[in-house]
């Protein structure tokens, strides 16, 4: 067993904001406990501000005021050397970036230079991370697009040239084409059409597999974590809730929250009446106490509403916060 | 008079694109033809992706749009006839929009019951002592009450909860018809279900026929009567939504069907060579 | 209104030192309704003295007190200054916000007298009218005309804000809840485009002001209303500068810079405070 290749410890970002005299300060992130396995996909699902992207954000060094870290630690592993996010000094983390650590963001498509070449856009970003010959440097980027089974030919092309899901893919292959050991995607296929984002997901599945990386894929649509994650994080309003192997966390999920998210899923061939969910996500500014779920929890107890729930392992490889799924975690 | 709701008679438009040297047309919608029926509330679907002028059409339909070519008739009266404030009243009076993005339907900068009051008054033509009753009845219809509602902004309330509100300013004036352009992509999981369960009460409890805009096949499948599918402005299917769905006839339908996620997963996923 | 004024004041320095600024000058031009002198009578007081107690600001050649004829001055300046921005506020806010409302042949017909506006060139126009009006030339008239001259760019501004509001779904939904046009404009876009609307209104009061300046110092307006431009006329004409009177010159400058300076200052304390986004962040 070899160490995972990210291990998030008690991870608590918080955005602190001053305007005119009005102070705030929301929780985006709380106490989060995760680790990723070299050469795993590892999903985060949750509804929008319920803090995935600011957990990213974090794990990815890339905070700026007002957001702010105030405990945890977050520690990279690649092949060996362990890298302290919030410990290394600015030069240590920027030269992982793209080289052993890439990002993928829902509009990566607009990192491509608009009014250059494709090519350039590879010069810009990765040249200097490869380091070698132009004709070298070359030769490995159309040796990259093509084990992803891009045509080199689009090397030559502008950004407005191609659509919008093959711009995704060049983007896609434009953060991996230095092998990055780690790579994080945020929301990469959330504005494609249905049948572009099931090749890009295969895109991205493949190249995952081709380079052997480690990859955190964020996304609010369930359905993509059950075709492409080995194991799934369900956030709630800054915490994480559940964690589990995909498929077990859809045959059985533990938490009332996780419970209605899978239960409530529309499908195909399925006209049953779902029950809907009372509620709405609670403010960050201004969570409830105890359990942040309790006020929308079907079956929320009395312990729920003045202590938060610790995330206890209770089966192997599953983790989940709260008093009702696992008992013994209670005061 | 027929009892044909709305009738959308071989309806076009087409953009004119480009400059003045490489001026080309864009046909975004391509004779479209479908009918309701009054006696028969239903949810009519239209799904599309990206480009298949579905949202186009629903402007059409709310009269937003005037069609390049064709016809869209409401009751017999065609729309581009609809002239002059009065008209165009007693038309919103009988169809009503709810749009995609419950966080700009409303001005940030206001409070959300004045589209309400607003509604009550001026569309619903109310006098000013049944405005409030009318608002709390039409919130009360979609699970939430004028108290709850009465002096908030939008940004403190949520996704689901503004969709909600925004239907419920649509229901005031008791409309035959409403055009939902894509009212759930942009709610939460959590709140989507309930967003969609409320359109399916509106028909059944409240007579109300819905045409429903959709890139989403399972939300659509779920809710649906009837169907048509557009690709590039033209329909390449219709019918009866779980016959079309089940067995979808024409290529771009199947393949359409073949994208979709299923939640039980297909699981062709790579070993994990060291688990944390 | 009181405590977004006192937080404005406590955490914005820009918007207390425009404050400042401005107050002071507001305070003196406040002062001419208790001048003993009356403005347009002359040798009142001994002829070319420098700033004593007696005088704090010297004389005249012209025999003025010039602290009390300063008083009036500025006066006159800002309230002119003042009036061509709201009249032409009031121009662009109409013009702007119905051009990209209504859009199609309204907005093509209200940009092309727009765009008219702004190629005219304003001050060969606004010599001809002195020529032309002479003596029937006053303040009001000049305030009218400049107002009319002074609106074209903003205009075009506010209309793009205004077409983008347009598009937005929020206009949809209360041209569906029964609005008017006339609702729609002032409640929904209005607040809007009052960033605009603000910063435009100090950059205006200092452009109006620095054109009836420069009108005044060549002698193109109405001289019997004193304003600092007609001060810095009046000095000219007695050649103060080489009779070494510099103080007839020296301080309605002084007073006019630190007048556009207090503007400029607000003008960028309220586009920050005025901004939707920042409005946003404020509100719950």
């Amino acid at each position: 067993m070899t160490a995972p290749a990210l291990s998030v410890t008690g991870l608590r970002a918080y955005y602190r904001t001053s305007h005119f005299g009005v102070e705030r300060e929301v929780k985006a992130v709380d106490d989060i406990d995760f680790q990723v396995g070299v050469n795993e996909i590892y999903g985060i699902a949750g509804e929008s501000s319920c803090g995935k992207s600011t957990l990213i954000k974090t794990i990815a060094a890339a905070i700026r005021p007002p957001l702010k870290v105030l405990a945890g630690s977050v520690v990279f592993n690649f092949g060996g050397r362990a890298v302290d996010v919030y410990r290394a000094g600015e030069r240590e983390i920027d030269g992982i970036r793209w080289r052993h650590l890439s990002y993928i963001m829902q509009g990566s498509m607009n990192v491509l230079n608009p009014v250059r070449r494709v090519r350039n856009s590879f010069v810009d970003f990765a040249f200097r991370h490869i380091g070698r010959s132009t004709a070298e440097f070359t030769r490995v980027v159309v040796d990259h697009l093509k084990r992803l089974h891009l045509e080199p030919e689009v090397l030559d092309a502008y950004p407005h040239q191609l659509s919008g899901g093959m711009r995704q893919r060049v983007a896609i292959a434009l953060a991996t084409v230095c092998r990055p050991e780690f790579i994080i995607a945020d929301e990469p296929t959330t504005a494609l059409d249905v049948i572009v984002q099931k090749g890009v997901l295969a895109m991205i599945r493949d190249v995952q597999r081709e380079i052997g990386s480690s990859l955190i894929f964020v996304t609010h649509d369930l359905a993509v974590h059950a075709n492409l994650c080995h194991r799934l994080g369900i956030m709630y309003a800054g915490r994480l809730v559940e964690e589990g192997p995909t498929s077990e966390v859809f045959r059985q999920p533990l938490h009332p929250y996780t419970q209605h998210l899978v239960s409530s899923l529309p499908r195909i061939g399925d006209a049953e009446p779902k029950k809907g969910l009372e509620g709405a996500p609670p403010s960050l500014a201004d969570p409830p106490s105890g359990c942040r779920f309790h006020p929308r929890c079907p079956v929320a107890m009395d312990v729920c509403r003045g202590n938060v729930p610790p995330m206890v392992t209770v089966a192997p490889g599953r983790r989940v916060a709260c008093f009702v799924a696992a008992p013994e975690s209670r005061p | 008079m027929s009892a044909t709701l709305i009738e959308v008679a071989e309806v076009g438009r087409t953009y004119a694109m480009g400059g003045l040297f490489s001026r080309h047309r864009v046909r975004a919608v391509d004779s479209v033809s479908f009918a309701m029926e009054t006696a028969r509330p239903e949810i009519f679907t239209i799904i599309g992706e990206s480009g298949s002028g579905k949202t186009t059409l629903a402007r059409m339909i709310l009269n937003m749009v005037a069609p390049t070519e064709g016809a869209i008739r409401f009751r017999g009266t065609d729309l581009s006839t609809i002239r002059g404030a009065e008209a165009r009243l007693k038309f919103m009076r009988a169809v009503q929009p709810i749009f995609q993005n419950p966080f700009e339907a409303f001005n940030p900068l206001k409070r959300v019951d004045r589209y309400l009051f607003m509604t009550a008054r001026r569309v619903a033509g109310l006098p000013e002592g049944e405005v409030e009753g009318a608002a709390d009845t039409a919130l009360r219809n979609v699970g939430l009450s004028l108290a709850e509602i009465r002096g908030r902004f939008p940004h403190e309330l949520s996704g689901g909860q503004l969709q909600r509100v925004a239907i419920a300013r649509a229901l005031i004036p008791s409309p035959a018809l409403i055009v939902a352009d894509e009212p759930v992509s942009m709610i939460d999981a959590s709140l989507r279900i309930s967003v969609v369960n409320l359109l399916r009460r509106l028909r059944d409890e409240m007579g109300m026929s819905i045409i429903y805009i959709t890139h989403d096949l399972a939300t659509a499948y779920y809710i649906s009567d009837r169907i048509i599918i557009m690709r590039k402005g033209q329909v390449v299917e219709s019918g009866d939504a779980r016959t079309v769905l089940d067995r979808p006839q024409h290529p771009y339908s199947i393949a359409l069907k073949a994208a979709v996620l299923s939640p039980d997963g297909t699981n062709e996923k790579t070993e994990v060579t060291s688990h944390a | 209104m009181g405590k977004v004024l006192r937080d404005l004041f406590r955490f914005n320095r820009e918007f207390a030192a425009g404050v400042i600024l401005l107050g002071f000058v507001v305070l003196i031009a406040s002062l001419s309704f208790v001048s003993p002198y009356p403005p347009n009578d002359s040798f009142v007081v001994p002829p070319d003295l420098p700033p004593s107690w007696a005088h704090w600001l010297g004389t005249t050649s012209r025999g003025q007190d010039l602290f009390w004829l300063l008083t009036f001055a500025i006066r006159n300046t800002l309230l002119f200054g003042f009036t061509v921005a709201a009249i032409s506020r009031v121009l662009s806010l109409v013009i702007g916000l119905v051009a990209g409302y209504a859009g199609g042949i309204v907005d093509r017909v209200l940009m092309s007298i727009n765009d008219t506006f702004i190629v005219l060139p304003l001050f060969p126009i606004l010599v001809l009218f002195y020529f032309v009006m002479r003596d029937k030339m006053s303040w009001i008239l000049l305030a009218l005309v400049m107002a009319c001259l002074g609106w074209a760019y903003d205009a075009r501004l506010i209309r793009s804000v205004a077409m983008g509001l347009r598009t937005r779904e929020f206009t949809e939904t209360s041209i569906f809840s029964g609005m008017k046009m006339r609702q729609i404009l002032v409640q929904d876009h209005l607040p809007y485009v009052l960033p605009i609307v603000f910063s435009t209104t100090m950059n205006n009061i200092n452009w109006s002001i620095g054109l009836e300046v420069t009108l005044s110092v060549l002698g193109f307006t109405d001289i019997n209303t004193p304003t600092i431009g007609v001060l810095v006329y009046w000095a000219n004409q007695h050649t103060a500068m080489v009779a070494g009177i510099w103080w007839w010159i020296a301080f309605p400058i002084g007073l006019v810079i630190v007048t556009f300076i207090g503007l400029f200052l607000l003008a960028v304390s309220m586009n920050e405070f005025i901004d939707p986004r920042s409005r946003l962040s404020r509100i719950g």
